[in-house]
């Protein structure tokens, strides 16, 4: 179809919405009746509650109910085994255990916000406490579980005759050994986490942002001890996620618990200082890397380890060189051995890449002191050890463009006028200085289904229960659909964010798009055939009697005979509304290659010579990421990862109080997150290459619908990974001085 | 209380980093406006809001995208709070309800101004312009156009703070350069990270709008 939607720059089909204020988050519906809760955190690391004083709340104004750990009246169920390690492992409000600072430990319910906000000011505790463990360093360390895509996360291979990693790097003619310190990081989505719980008898309508809307109701239901069929979640409009909103957290369950209890609508929204306890965090890591290489800069050895908090209520199991050091570059000997430590710290979540950020802060920037050390360039030095098959697995790639990247890149960017030695380009009080990474990220397909409906007005409905967290989702289904049935995207509705939808594709791990995009097009066809046989079965139809395959379906009309008819008037004539199909897959890919999306980013930097304030000045940033749905999203999508590795190296750190257990940062004062002060122009290039093995359930020919074989590969994340380390290594460049604690801040180039 | 308290030496008051003060002085600039709207609720002690009980309320008067509002309210009640749960207008939105990150501006007498540090009383007899004023009628704004035209948003949740002040910056004259809109807009955080796209929608609106 020539028409096609898909890779031109389009508008966001909520885009209107959004700038009216009409688009409805979690906050901004409607209950008759609504009553406000306001959550009372833990003021130490770990311990027991001794006493809760509610006295004064409850004799507040306004105020219905102050809820106290432990409070019977607050149902909530232990985390079913199952879902054991997907949340957190503790039902809040049910005991009286402080697992971490900042942890829920009351909860005021009141007829405004005001009352409620007020009147939990007014809640006191006693604790017994003890010492939290918090150290990274001094706890007791174990292996780190699978990674992510069930791979285990620990790995060593060796090339013939050699014994250890440890004999192949004092082997090398080369080793550089650098380790790196990463501090506890937010997601900060700017919406705070809200949910609105409206019950209907034992059904519940839960409003709340989600990442994956079923598994959310799933989660939900299991804790409230509802039947899954019960629990309705309305997740449309979600202001950011980054992974804070994959799972449920107290906030929802508390909510959820004190509207059946009180038998009212109940509002919880959480404060800006809450959401930095109750929802999640990038676990804080060290990570040590050794690389041994040839003095030509050829690997011989890469090995990378690393210590994690993993938090005693559940968290993200970090894994950083999964995806990094075990798929970039080509190495006879690799060893990878991710560990974790138990502490006592609020629970961690996934954050916006989270092994591949980390991970590939710590390998790209060691790749630079090889290059320091090697004195090659550093895009030769990626370029002469470029891994044609995935050093983990030996599997080659489904398609991989990054060599591509790095000339482009390096093209665009001005590569060639770079100064190879540090502190050599200075303009007044500022030295500038350039640097380059790699980018790397994992292409995985997860199940879900897909509804396409054909509407007798001639337009259609496409709906699966993802979600747009700001990522195009509603778009791209709009996109693809219109791509599929050949009309306009104008003619196409989509639909997503409700539970009550087809199961939708998780918006997790840059894996939305191409695991939605070949199942619309797979429903299409599926209507497509059901619009068919109607036409050839129904008395009414000029078809009628006639052999379904004769008819043939172009751009959103059926022909043949010397007919044709849209498909809104053939239905009209058949006097009905409509046909639907749905399409539902497994996820997944063939088996026998490796998927990722790479990139390449190119970085300059001013670093004042007295202050040491450090700006990006520019930066340029090239991917392969598959087939472009959608050129605009895709590009906001590829700068908003950048600029978070840009917060990642420059800005993003929480302190953490060691003796008590507290994060200190808890506003927007407190944790800094780039604003658009310091951020300049970024120069996104997408190369826009299908992969040839990502493609709809059609295959390459197109056929009648679906005219393209699709091929997208994620992008959500991949401009996060590598980002920061362009950014420091360009401040070695400018600077002469190598950092490896982010963030980079200025008291660590003084 | 004085809009111009929001408005700092960068035109906005909303610059994150610098926020703190103009904040301060805005709470202290409410309390005498305060009493009196406290003393004229004890007058009228028949106001049927269940939301009172007990509490003394205030009597708000103030004009709201066009439309006269009199409102009776917690005297604690901000601005950002009164908007959405009493007048249902829920474009504005809260993302720290304490001045550092912008998605409450609101324009009160035509300035920018955080809504979650104003409180309601002291916008009384003032006339509050939120995102759901901004179109006429089926006509968006410039600014919201552009918006859409450079994807100066994503999850969309900062959009109406980042829009309300984007229309007052052009108004006040700030953006010359992009440099200028960059760091007057520096108050308005977006963490998808749209900020070239905003920059580049601003540039384009602010062509329209002169
Ligand atoms: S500045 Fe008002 S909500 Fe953040
Ligand atoms: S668009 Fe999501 S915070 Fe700005």
């Amino acid at each position: 179809m020539t028409n096609s939607p898909v890779g031109r720059e389009i508008d966001r089909v909520d885009g209107r919405l959004k700038v009216t204020g009409a688009a409805q988050y979690s906050a901004d519906y409607p209950a008759p009746g609504t009553a406000y809760a306001h959550v009372v955190t833990s003021t130490i690391g770990r311990g027991t509650i001794t006493r809760i004083d509610a006295g004064a709340a409850l004799a507040s104004p306004g105020v219905l109910r102050v809820y106290a750990a432990p409070d019977p009246r607050l149902k909530l169920y232990p985390v079913a085994p199952q879902f054991r390690g997907l949340v957190e492992n503790y039902a809040p409000l049910q005991d009286t255990a402080v697992r971490f600072h900042g942890q829920v430990i009351a909860m005021v319910v009141a007829e405004s916000v005001e009352q409620a906000r007020d009147a939990a000011a007014l809640v006191t505790a006693t604790y017994d406490a003890q010492p939290p463990r918090t150290s990274l360093a001094d706890e007791p360390r174990v292996p780190a579980g699978p990674t992510v895509s069930g791979s285990p996360s620990n790995l060593t291979i060796l090339a013939p005759g050699v014994e250890s990693i440890d004999a192949a790097l004092a082997a090398s003619d080369v080793v550089v050994e650098a380790e790196f310190h990463q501090p506890v990081q937010h997601h900060v989505a700017m919406e705070p986490h809200a949910t609105l719980a409206v019950w209907d008898g034992d059904r519940v309508t839960v409003h709340a942002g989600a990442q994956i809307p079923p598994a959310y109701a799933l989660l939900l239901s299991q804790r409230l001890g509802v039947l899954p069929q019960d629990i309705r979640l309305i997740s449309k409009y979600v202001g950011g996620g980054f992974g804070a909103r994959v799972v449920v957290w107290s906030d929802a369950l508390v909510a959820a618990a004190a509207a059946r209890e009180l038998g009212r609508p109940v509002k919880l929204v959480l404060t800006r200082e809450q959401m930095f306890t109750l929802v999640g965090h990038r676990p804080h890591l060290t990570q040590i890397v050794r690389l041994g290489a040839s003095r030509d800069g050829v690997l011989n050895a890469v090995s990378h380890e690393s210590d994690a908090e993993m938090p005693v209520v559940g968290g993200f199991n970090v894994t950083p060189a999964h995806a990094t050091s075990d798929t970039l570059y080509r190495t006879p000997n690799l060893r990878v051995g991710p560990r974790q430590v138990i502490l006592d710290l609020p629970g961690s979540r996934a954050m916006r890449a989270p092994n591949e950020a980390p991970g590939a802060f710590a390998l790209e920037t060691a790749m630079d002191e090889l290059a320091v050390a090697t004195g090659v360039d550093p895009v030769e030095l990626r370029l002469r050890n470029y891994a044609t098959v995935s050093p983990a697995t030996g599997l080659p790639w489904s398609s991989k463009h990054l060599d591509e990247c790095y000339r482009v890149g390096a093209r665009r960017f001005g590569w060639s006028r770079r100064h190879a030695t540090p502190r050599a380009r200075v303009d007044g009080q500022w030295l500038f200085g350039v640097g380059m990474a790699t980018a790397v990220y994992p292409a995985t397909r997860h199940p879900a289904s897909v509804r396409v409906r054909l509407l007798d007005d001639d337009t259609a409905v496409v709906s699966t229960a993802t979600a747009d967290l700001g990522t195009g989702g509603w778009t791209m289904v709009a996109i693809a659909g219109a791509d599929a049935l050949g009309i306009p995207l104008k003619r196409v509705t989509p639909e997503i964010g409700d539970s009550a939808l087809p199961q939708g594709a998780p918006a997790v791990g840059s894996s939305a798009t191409h695991s939605t995009v070949p199942l619309i097009v797979g429903a299409a066809r599926e209507a497509i055939a059901a619009l068919k046989q109607l036409a050839v079965t129904d008395p009414r139809s000029p078809w009628h009697g006639a052999n379904a395959e004769d008819l043939r379906y172009e751009e959103g009309r059926l022909r043949a005979h010397g007919r044709s008819m849209s498909f809104g008037r053939l239905l009209t004539a058949l006097g009905s509304r409509g046909v639907d199909a749905t399409a539902s897959g497994p996820g997944g890919a063939p088996a026998g290659y490796a998927y990722h999306s790479f990139g390449a980013h190119f970085c300059e930097v001013r670093v004042n010579r007295f202050t040491c304030e450090t700006r990006v000045t520019r930066f340029t940033t090239v991917a392969d990421v598959g087939r472009v749905i959608n050129a605009r999203a895709a590009r906001s999508q590829l700068v908003g990862g950048v600029i978070f590795g840009i917060g990642y190296a420059l800005l993003e750190e929480n302190p953490l109080e060691l003796d008590t257990g507290r994060l200190a940062g808890s506003t927007l004062a407190d944790y800094l997150v780039p604003v658009n002060a310091d951020i300049p122009d970024i120069d996104v290039h997408l190369l826009d290459r299908p992969d040839p093995l990502l493609i709809g359930p059609l295959g390459d020919d197109g056929g009648e619908v679906g005219t393209r074989s699709l091929g997208a590969r994620g992008l959500g994340e991949i401009g996060n990974v590598g980002s920061a380390a362009a950014v420091g290594n360009a401040i070695f460049n400018a600077t002469g001085i190598r950092v490896r604690d982010v963030p980079i801040t200025l008291d660590k180039l003084l | 209380m004085n809009s111009d308290d929001n408005a700092g030496p960068g035109g906005s008051g909303v610059s994150r980093r610098n926020f703190l003060g103009g904040g301060l002085v805005v709470a202290a600039a409410a309390a005498p406006l305060l009493l009196t709207a406290a003393a004229d609720a004890a007058a009228d002690p028949t106001a049927p809001d269940p939301a009172a009980a007990g509490a003394g309320l205030v009597t708000v008067r103030v004009v709201v995208n066009g439309d006269p509002v009199t409102v009776r309210v917690d005297p604690r009640a901000t601005l950002l709070d009164t908007l959405r749960e009493r007048l249902e207008l829920r474009g504005t939105k809260k993302g720290c309800d304490r001045g550092q990150c912008g998605a409450c501006t609101v324009h009160v007498d035509g300035r920018r101004v955080l809504s979650c540090l104003t409180l309601t009383a002291a916008a009384d007899d003032r006339a509050v312009t939120t995102i759901e004023g901004l179109a006429q009628g089926d006509r968006l704004h410039p600014m919201q156009e552009a918006f859409i035209d450079h994807d100066g948003l994503q999850c969309g949740f900062c959009t109406p703070g980042q829009i309300m002040s984007a229309v007052a910056m052009v108004g006040e004259g700030h953006a010359s350069s992009d440099d200028e809109i960059r760091e007057r807009m520096s108050g308005n955080i977006c963490r998808c990270s749209a900020y070239p796209f905003i920059v580049a929608a601003i540039r384009d609106a602010e062509k329209v709008m002169r």
